[in-house]
């Protein structure tokens, strides 16, 4: 500013002055100096630099959480189910398979996203020997951002690929903002990524209420927070620090991501026995089945298919019976076309007047079984094309 | 493109329709004017231009160029700011459309391009498809752009991101999704070689203040990204559009004006009503008139477009056309209305169904005035003064597209400024068009964008952003707790969109949707903008869609919803309103005569206290409902006259007189300043009142002036003191948009102006055309109201 506005400005109201008579009724808010040592003393946390902040902690191999026990050997790349190793994406991998996994999450100061969101807290979870590592950096002081993020990147780099849930979306997306407006590489361009959300979403989407993490633990994990702060109070507590200096809430959202990361490691071999046995742990089959149909794995979901017969819907019978029909097991398939054909599914009618058509040349039950069906222009053919057929048949 | 078109059947009814309005209407017509067709004129296609890009343009028929196009060229080459400011239908398009193509076929680098709706940049993607083909079928590789509006499904986001060359949208998109995320467009940002902007024109007052600051914002991450693209501009004919242009992008911008492309013989008539009342001076209405052009029009088999100042006016026009010609439901209909508010479904409906040609005639509001394409039409009728010259020449030209002779009516109200201009037929003949303001530092418009840039990338300490100190404004941030400074930079720590919360249209929030529930279901089948809900969608109001009435039964403030149900009223309703003012705070004045005029900042108070019902075709006042709205506040700025209350004793001695000239004097002055101020009658506003919000003065049920109290009561005049009347005009924008100071500054200029206005006057008491509509009591009075108004004005000079 030059000298001769500087003094123009002293005799004119000020801007706050000239916005606030323009504004009515807004007050402003005191600020006060965070106190970073008290913080550092409170959370039991080393200073990596100004204004960024390790909480790291080993626990021990048996660690229960619910009515699991997490085990690190299970956490590499090679170790994990395959159903869900298909599930990671990019499938480049830039390491080998016996890299370690990292289970990350992140708390941020808001869900809008765009660039004035920030991550201030990001835990991480790996196997460390025979027990667990969890690591967690907090950005206390915004100017550290640089550092906070080459710490971040720092305990990324050697992974083999990450865990998260919702992380594709949400954690990710945010995190390459951040490392882009610091002007850093970005770490997960490259990093393959199972995301919990999408099996879970497939192999519960349609049983649950819901598919948020704290619904998948207490279902598949049978844990119960007790006391836990609701995620979306994490954003106040991290602003009441930067505004007032306020400790208190660091704390609670500290111990809410820990419980997340250690859900997601529970999850992952769990949801690799929902894959493989949709039954014992409530999941819905025939959307389990269609996975492992997409991923090139047919006689499997048949098996599942079959074994949960009884429990099957319209749609996932009629899966089985397809399964059947493409290895040539007409018997199986007819079997169940028949019984829903009673039922007048229109499908089964469809496939049992093809069967007898074109298979058993029954040309009089396929064309029962046309008949059956709902009126329209296809089925109208079908009864022509029959009639025909019959009559040069009786003719012959 | 290039040969002369042979005569066609529109010509040959172009010109009977006009000499046939001539024979018949000699003395309604005020002044008439033909532009003689205009010959092309050439340059080659650059010698730089891409074989490819030269290739598709003569695959498209074109061999050369006009010469403003040559000129934006070289002007872009060059890396060099422009704009160009050619008349409607010269090929602006290709002026922006050529270096673009050429920098992404030869550079890969990329294009922003931005249009005021959306409408507009659908139009603009089709063309940029064709061009695409054309270079396809030229055998290179074709250009991909992509619209981004609100409208785009977020599975496509990614890809128009990413993959886009030109990426097609509006500011509000830019400032409302791109900005906040422009790492996510990172790439996009990366490669930006060129901003383009059309209509710049529209870009003025809240609007243009608002734009000014999204591209303050465009320019700051362009920078992060390590790029400064290039702009340009395209805009109807203003007098200042490198001026605007400039101060819309902050830097200095090259203009283009000289057009190259031909044009038909054009035909302009202003057409004045006639006189229906001699001793009032009341002349026919213009709705009148207009329709009856317009019926013309049609039965010579011609396509004419009839432009409304008002959407209660597309809508009682498109009636009463469409009494005339779609009596037949049976028939496809002849007559469509065209305007703001109604849903873009409907819009995208009626824009095919002009260009198809299935439409005879439409009825539009300056919703249509933009480039939206919608074919030829032959005949343009102006339902009265646009309120400036270059929304005249922009409407007057969407008829004559393509070369055809065409005709252009601008039918005068009885409006002062109708009045005025028709009297003054240079006006818009001698081609003197405005200039166009903005004023990108008004405090809130900037504060709110200062918001939102915090929060796309930290300020650091000795930025700047506006003519404004951003320490100030950072530190009053950082006291309202959404910014931190910490080491030298401004962080944003809010847990919120800061973009969401501001509109580029308004400086008020929240539109309102009008809800139809006849027959128990519940549609959609209107918005209506936050500042005229309280005079339109009132508990009692009658709302067209479609010339469709409907009555609003119910209306939910809060919610921003309004109920209505299908109705058969014969009549319309038209809100009253009433505002108080109250000076806060005076930056400068000046003695005048037997006063004082000032400027500075006002508190104001509209309420809506009433409407009348008024029946179709008569016009009679049929009825009075109420209207239960809470009061509209705000803080703006104003200039003000105020008469030394001896003075005004010596020259009106009768406190009623002097009541009644103060609102004939403001009537006048409000006029003249628009005209002044390149703004919109509705961009201003006019009261009279003692400045303390004591009391104001309104003209009454039965056309005389009165003074109200603060509680609407009836105040007598006679009674007070101390009677100080004070003639405000104000901005009409919360905090001002920079009106009120260049008034100021015309103070004496503006009273001379509205002296004349009332002096010159053909009616004898005073009409609409000068002071306002008075009614003559019984009385044989000493003083009529006009000239009352001469006696304030005097004092005011």
């Amino acid at each position: 500013m030059s000298a001769d506005t500087g003094s123009a400005a002293t005799l004119a109201p000020s801007f706050s002055d000239r916005v606030r008579r323009l504004m009515v009724g807004r007050e402003p808010v005191r600020s006060k100096v965070p106190d970073e040592v008290a913080l550092r003393e409170a959370l039991g946390a080393q200073a990596l630099a100004p204004g960024v902040l390790l909480i790291e902690r080993r626990l021990g191999a048996r660690l229960r959480h619910g009515r699991v026990v997490l085990k690190p050997d299970g956490a590499v790349v090679e170790r994990l189910p395959s159903s869900l190793r298909v599930l990671m994406a990019p499938k480049v991998a830039t390491q080998p398979p016996s890299a370690p996994l990292v289970y990350l999450d992140t708390e941020t100061s808001g869900l809008s996203g765009g660039s004035g969101t920030w991550a201030f807290l990001t835990g991480i979870v790996s196997a460390d020997g025979e027990g667990w590592r969890l690591r967690q950096y907090l950005l206390t002081r915004l100017d550290a951002e640089a550092e906070y993020l080459e710490a971040v990147r720092g305990a990324i780099t050697g992974a083999g690929a990450m865990v998260s849930y919702n992380g594709r979306s949400f954690d990710v997306p945010l995190l390459t903002t951040r490392f882009r407006l610091c002007e850093q590489p970005d770490p997960f361009a490259r990093l393959p990524h199972l995301d919990l959300l999408a099996p879970v979403r497939r192999a519960f989407g349609r049983v649950w209420p819901d598919c948020r993490l704290a619904t998948a633990e207490s279902r598949l994990l049978g844990l119960e927070r007790e006391g836990d702060m609701p995620g979306s109070a994490a954003p106040l507590a991290w602003l009441d620090w930067l505004r007032r200096g306020d400790t208190t809430g660091l704390a609670a959202v500290l111990r809410h991501n820990r419980w997340d990361l250690f859900s997601l490691v529970g999850l992952v071999p769990v949801l690799g026995e929902a894959f493989e046995d949709p039954v014992s742990l409530g999941a819905d089959t025939h959307a389990v089945a269609a996975h492992h149909i997409g991923h090139g794995q047919p006689d499997r979901a048949l098996w599942m298919l079959r074994a949960d017969r009884h429990r099957l819907g319209t749609a996932g019978l009629l899966e089985l019976a397809r399964l059947h029909r493409r290895r040539g097991e007409w018997g199986e398939a007819c079997a169940i076309w028949e019984t829903l054909a009673a039922a007048g599914e229109q499908a089964a009618l469809a496939a049992l007047a093809k069967y007898h058509e074109h298979r058993s040349r029954d040309l009089l039950r396929a064309l029962g079984y046309a008949i059956a069906l709902s009126p329209s222009p296809e089925r109208d053919r079908r009864c022509e094309r029959l009639e025909a057929k019959l009559a040069l048949k009786r003719g012959a | 493109m290039t040969s002369p078109q042979p005569p066609s059947f529109e010509s040959f009814a172009v010109a009977r329709l006009e000499t046939r309005l001539a024979a018949k209407y000699r003395a309604r017509i005020a002044a008439r004017q033909t532009l003689p067709a205009r010959p092309a004129s050439w340059r080659d296609l650059p010698e730089d231009l891409s074989p490819q890009l030269a290739q598709a343009l003569r695959g498209r028929g074109l061999e050369r160029l006009y010469s403003h196009q040559r000129e934006a060229w070289d002007l872009a080459r060059a890396g060099r700011h422009l704009v160009v400011a050619t008349p409607t239908a010269s090929g602006k398009t290709l002026c922006y459309n050529l270096p673009v193509l050429e920098s992404v076929l030869a550079g890969g680098r990329k294009a922003l391009y931005l249009f005021p709706t959306k409408a507009l940049a659908q139009d603009q993607v089709a063309e940029l498809m064709e061009l695409s083909r054309a270079l396809s079928d030229a055998g290179g590789p074709g250009i991909k752009a992509f619209t981004f509006d609100g409208d785009t499904p977020g599975d496509a986001r990614k890809a128009v991101r990413t993959r886009g060359d030109i990426v097609v949208s509006n500011p509000d998109m830019l400032h409302q999704a791109i900005l906040p995320h422009h790492t996510k467009w990172a790439q996009f940002f990366e490669g930006l070689a060129y901003v383009v902007v059309d209509e710049l024109h529209s870009y003025r007052g809240v609007f243009g203040a608002h734009v000014a600051n999204v591209f303050r914002r465009l320019r700051r991450v362009c920078r992060f990204y390590g790029v400064e693209p290039t702009f340009i501009f395209a805009s109807a004919t203003i007098a200042n559009p490198a001026e605007l242009a400039g101060q819309l992008c902050g830097a200095s911008v090259a203009p283009v004006l000289e057009s190259g492309a031909p044009q038909g013989e054009r035909h302009l008539l202003l057409w004045n009503p006639p006189v229906i009342n001699p001793d009032l001076g009341i002349r026919a209405s213009a709705r009148s008139q207009s329709t009856r052009i317009a019926r013309m029009a049609a039965k010579l088999g011609l396509k004419a477009i009839v432009f409304a100042r008002s959407r209660l006016m597309v809508e009682v026009i498109t009636k009463y056309l469409k009494d005339v010609f779609d009596h037949d439901p049976r028939r496809a209909p002849r007559v469509l209305a065209y305007r703001g508010g109604y849903l873009p479904s409907e819009r995208r409906r009626g824009e095919q169904a002009m260009r198809a040609g299935k439409v005879d005639l439409v009825v539009a509001t300056s919703a249509l005035e933009l480039g939206v394409d919608i074919g030829a039409l032959d005949v343009a009728i102006l339902n009265g003064y646009p309120g400036t010259v270059a929304a005249t020449m922009q409407r007057l030209g969407r008829a004559g597209r393509r070369l055809r002779p065409s005709l252009g009516v601008l039918v005068a109200t009885s409006d002062p400024l109708d009045q005025f201009l028709v009297r003054h037929p240079e006006f818009i003949f001698g081609a003197s068009p405005e200039h166009a303001r903005v004023h990108p530092d008004q405090l809130l418009i900037l504060l709110e964008h200062v918001r939102c840039a915090a929060f796309e990338l930290p300020f650091r300490d000795g930025d700047s952003f506006g003519a404004e100190s951003l320490a100030e404004m950072l530190a009053y941030l950082r006291d309202e707790g959404v910014l931190q400074h910490q080491g030298e930079r401004w962080y944003w720590v809010a847990d919120s969109y800061p973009a969401n919360s501001v509109s580029l249209r308004s400086v008020a929030e929240g539109n309102f949707v009008v809800i139809d529930t006849t027959g128990g279901g519940q549609t959609i089948i209107a918005e209506v903008d936050y500042s005229s809900a309280p005079g339109t969608i009132y508990e009692g109001a009658i709302y067209m869609v479609q010339s469709q009435p409907y009555q609003v039964e119910r209306l939910d403030w809060t919610g921003r919803k309004a109920f209505v149900t299908r109705t058969r009223a014969d009549y319309y309703t038209d809100a009253i309103d009433y505002t108080r003012l109250k000076i806060l705070d005076r930056f400068e004045g000046v003695a005048v005569g037997g006063g004082v005029a000032a400027n500075g900042e006002v508190h104001l108070v509209r309420r809506y206290p009433g409407y009348k019902k008024i029946r179709y075709y008569s016009h009679d006042n049929v009825g009075y409902g109420n209207i239960d709205l809470p009061d509209q506040e705000m803080h703006t700025t104003a200039v003000w006259w105020q008469a030394e209350p001896s003075a005004l004793e010596a020259a009106l001695p009768d406190r009623q007189q002097a009541i009644e000239g103060f609102l004939g004097a403001a009537y006048a002055l409000h006029h003249v300043a628009v005209l002044r101020a390149m703004a919109e009658l509705h961009d201003l506003g006019r009261a009279v009142g003692d400045g303390q919000g004591t009391w104001f003065a309104v003209v009454g049920g039965d056309g005389r002036g009165q003074l109200r109290g603060p509680d609407n009561a009836p105040v007598d005049p006679g009674a007070r003191d101390r009677f100080e009347p004070t003639l405000f005009l104000y901005d009409n924008y919360p905090g001002g948009v920079g009106l009120s100071a260049p008034l100021y500054d015309a103070a004496a200029q503006l009273v001379a102006d509205a002296r004349d206005l009332v002096a010159g006057c053909a009616c004898s008491a005073g009409c609409p055309a000068c002071v306002g509509p008075v009614l003559l009591g019984d009385e044989t009075n000493v003083l009529t109201p006009r000239q009352a108004a001469l006696a304030v004005l005097k004092l005011l000079l």
